[in-house]
C-alpha cells in the first residue's frame, strides 16, 4: 500500500522533473537538439490527441491530417495580421469547428467504414485546397516570412503537448472517459445504459482535433512553406498510428513512449534515407500488430507478471 | 452540346466503367469472403502497372503478354502475404471486430511499404510509354486504340469472374462463403482453401489491371490510393460479393465521374470521386440496390 503511493508520489516528481528539465535544456543546447526535441514533442502532441478519439472509442482514424492540415493553412492565412499565439488558437478552434460540423454524420458510420471514409475524408480537404490554391489563388503552396525563432515554437509545443497530455489525462479518469472505454467495449450496450453515446463520440472527434489545429499551426512556422501535399499528407496520419500502436495504445505513456523512440529512429534516417523510413515503420506495424497487440508496454508487462510470478514462487 | 460530345462522353463513361468494374471485383473478392478491406489494392494495381512498365521499356516484352506477367508477379506477393499474415489471423479465432480493425491497419502499412518500395526501385518521377496509340472512329467519334483495348479486355475479364463465379462448382463455393460464412463450413466448404484462392485471385486481377492501365495512363507510386476509393465506392453502390452488381455500378459511377468533369473541369476528377466516395458512405451505405453488407 504504502510502496504504490510512494510509487506515485515517485513518478510525479519524476514527471515535474522532466518538465523542468525540458523548460531548461534549450538555454544550454545547440539548434540541433532543440529541433529534435520539437519534433518529439510534436508527435507526442499528435498521438495523444489521436488517442482521445480512438484509443478511448475504438474509432481508428486515419484522417488526422486534415486537422494538422487545417491548422497549417489557417496559420498561413493569418500570419503577421494577428499576434501568433492568437493564430495558434484560431487555428485549433477552426479544426476543432470543422470536426463538430462533420462529426454527427461521420461518427454514425463504424467499423471499418470509418476507418475508410476518415482517409478519404483528408484526401478530400487536400484536394480541396489544391484546388483552392491553383484555381483561384494561382500558387502551389505559401511562404511564411518572419518567423518567430526555434525556441519560441520549441515553448509553444511544450505547452500545447503537456495541455494536450493534461486533457488526455483529465478525460481518461473522468466520467466522460468511461464513457468513451464503454462505446469502445460494446456501443450498444453503452447505449442501452443510458450513455449517449453520439454526443460522447462527437466530443471526443472535436477534443481530439483541437491540438492538431494547434500544433499544426505551429509547425508551418517551423517549416516557413507549406502546400497542401506536404501539410495534408497521409503519412501524417500513418505516422501517428503506428507511433501509437508502437507503444501501445493501451495506456497514455505508450504513445509517449513510442513518439519519442521513433522519432528518434527517423532522426537517424529521415534526412537520408526517407523510404527506408517509411518501409521500417510499416513493418514496425506489421509486427505490432500480429506479435505485440499491446505495444513494447506489453513487454514491460511481461516483465512484471514474470516478476510476479517468481516473488509467489519464492514465497512458496 | 452536340451529338458528338454526347457519345464522347458515353465513350469515356463506358472505357472508364470497365475499368472500374475490374477494380473492383478484385475488392469485392476479398471482401466478400474473409470480410477484409484491403486498402492496399491500389497499391497492387501500382505494382501491376510498373512490372508491365519495366518489362515494356527494359526488355520490349508487349504489354499484352504483361498482362499475365504482371498478375503472375502480383498473385505471387498475394500468395505470401496471405500466408504468413492474413490466414493465421483468420484461424485465430478472435473476434471479427478485433479482426477487421487489426487487417486495415496491416494493409495500411502494407500499402506503405509498397509504395515506398517502388519509390525505392523507380523513383517518384511520373513515367509512362506510348503503346496502341491510333485513333479509330466509333460512330465518327475518335476513340484510342488503347482505350478501346483496355475496355475491351476489361469487359472480358468481367464476364469471365461472372460466369466462374456463377456456373463453377469452385466460384459456386465462393459466393456460399460470401453469403454465409458459417453455413457454408457446415456444408463442408474448405474455407481456408477458398480465402486463398480467393486472395490470389483478387490479387491477379489487380495486377491485370495494372498492367493494362499502364497502357493508357501515367505511372506514379502514389497512383494507388484513389483506384482504392473508386473500387470501394463501385462495391457498395453495387452490394457485397455482387459482381454483376460491381459491373453496373461500375458503369454508372465512370459516368457520374465524366458527366461530373465534363460539366465542370478535368482538375476537379479528384474532388469529384472523393465527393461520391463521401456522399455513398454517408447517405447509401447499403447500396443502390437496397440489400447487401
Amino acid at each position: 500500500m504504502t510502496t504504490s503511493k510512494l510509487g506515485k508520489y515517485l513518478s510525479g516528481l519524476g514527471l515535474l522533473g522532466l518538465v523542468i528539465f525540458l523548460c531548461v535544456i534549450p538555454f544550454y543546447s545547440t539548434d540541433y537538439i532543440v529541433s529534435v526535441l520539437l519534433d518529439i514533442l510534436t508527435w507526442i502532441g499528435l498521438t495523444q490527441s489521436w488517442i482521445i478519439l480512438s484509443g478511448f472509442t475504438g474509432y481508428i482514424s486515419l484522417g488526422h491530417s486534415a486537422f494538422f492540415g487545417i491548422g497549417a493553412y489557417v496559420m498561413a492565412i493569418l500570419w503577421l495580421k494577428l499576434p501568433y499565439p492568437l493564430i495558434i488558437l484560431i487555428s485549433a478552434m477552426s479544426s476543432m469547428t470543422l470536426a463538430f460540423a462533420i462529426g454527427f454524420p461521420v461518427l454514425r458510420v463504424r467499423g471499418p467504414y470509418f476507418v475508410i471514409l476518415t482517409l478519404g475524408l483528408s484526401e478530400f480537404a487536400k484536394y480541396i485546397f489544391i484546388n483552392y490554391e491553383v484555381n483561384v489563388k494561382g500558387t502551389v503552396g505559401r511562404i511564411l516570412l518572419g518567423v518567430p525563432n526555434i525556441r519560441t515554437l520549441y515553448f509553444s509545443l511544450l505547452i500545447i503537448a503537456i495541455v494536450t497530455i493534461l486533457c488526455a489525462y483529465l478525460i481518461k479518469r473522468s466520467r466522460f472517459g468511461y464513457g468513451l472505454f464503454s462505446i469502445k467495449e460494446d456501443e450498444d450496450a453503452a447505449e442501452s445504459l443510458g450513455i449517449d453515446t453520439s454526443i460522447y463520440k462527437w466530443l471526443a472527434l472535436g477534443i481530439s482535433a483541437f491540438f492538431p489545429g494547434a500544433i499544426g499551426a505551429t509547425m508551418a512556422l517551423r517549416r516557413t512553406y507549406i502546400d497542401p501535399y506536404s501539410v495534408f499528407d497521409p503519412i501524417v496520419s500513418f505516422q501517428i498510428i503506428v507511433m501509437a500502436f508502437f507503444g501501445g495504445i493501451g495506456k497514455l505513456h505508450g504513445p509517449v513512449l513510442g513518439a519519442c523512440i521513433l522519432t528518434l529512429i527517423s532522426e537517424f534516417f529521415w534526412a537520408r534515407y526517407p523510404h527506408y523510413y517509411l518501409i521500417i515503420l510499416g513493418v514496425i506495424l506489421v509486427f505490432i500488430v500480429k506479435i505485440m497487440p499491446s505495444g513494447i508496454l506489453g513487454i514491460f508487462d511481461l516483465f512484471g507478471k514474470a516478476g510476479k510470478v517468481v516473488k509467489f514462487v519464492r514465497r512458496k | 452540346m452536340d451529338l458528338g460530345s454526347i457519345l464522347q462522353i458515353v465513350f469515356t463513361g463506358l472505357i472508364m466503367g470497365s475499368i472500374y468494374a475490374l477494380v473492383a471485383v478484385g475488392l469485392n473478392l476479398i471482401y466478400g469472403t474473409m470480410r477484409l478491406l484491403n486498402i492496399a489494392h491500389g497499391e497492387i494495381i501500382m505494382i501491376g502497372a510498373y512490372v508491365a512498365y519495366w518489362l515494356f521499356t527494359a526488355y520490349g516484352v508487349s504489354p499484352f503478354f504483361s498482362l499475365i506477367l504482371s498478375s503472375f508477379v502480383t498473385i505471387v506477393i498475394g500468395l505470401i502475404i496471405c500466408k504468413i499474415i492474413f490466414l493465421p489471423m483468420i484461424r485465430s479465432g478472435k473476434s471479427e471486430e478485433s479482426i477487421q480493425s487489426n487487417a486495415l491497419l496491416l494493409f495500411f502499412a502494407i500499402s506503405i511499404i509498397l509504395t515506398n518500395v517502388v519509390i525505392l526501385i523507380w523513383t517518384a518521377d511520373i513515367r509512362g510509354y506510348s503503346y496502341l496509340t491510333g485513333v479509330v472512329q466509333i460512330l465518327k467519334v475518335p476513340v484510342m486504340l488503347n482505350r478501346l483495348n483496355a475496355f475491351l479486355v476489361a469487359l472480358v475479364i468481367c464476364v469471365i469472374a461472372y460466369f466462374f463465379l456463377q456456373k463453377t462448382m469452385l466460384g459456386k463455393a465462393i459466393r456460399a462463403l460470401i453469403q454465409e460464412r458459417t453455413a457454408a463450413k457446415l456444408v463442408g466448404i474448405n474455407s481456408d482453401r477458398l480465402y486463398l484462392v480467393s486472395f490470389m485471385m483478387a490479387f491477379g486481377i489487380a495486377g491485370l489491371t495494372g498492367a493494362l492501365l499502364s497502357m493508357i495512363y501515367e505511372l506514379s507510386p502514389f497512383m494507388g490510393f484513389p483506384y482504392t476509393i473508386t473500387a470501394f465506392v463501385v462495391i457498395i453502390l453495387g452490394g457485397l460479393g455482387n459482381v454483376l452488381g460491381s459491373l453496373i455500378a461500375g458503369f454508372i459511377f465512370g459516368f457520374v465521374e465524366t458527366v461530373g468533369i465534363s460539366v465542370t473541369s478535368p482538375g476537379l476528377q479528384s474532388i469529384i470521386s472523393y465527393g461520391v466516395f463521401i456522399g455513398v458512405i454517408l447517405y447509401r451505405p447499403k447500396g443502390i440496390f437496397g440489400k447487401g453488407l
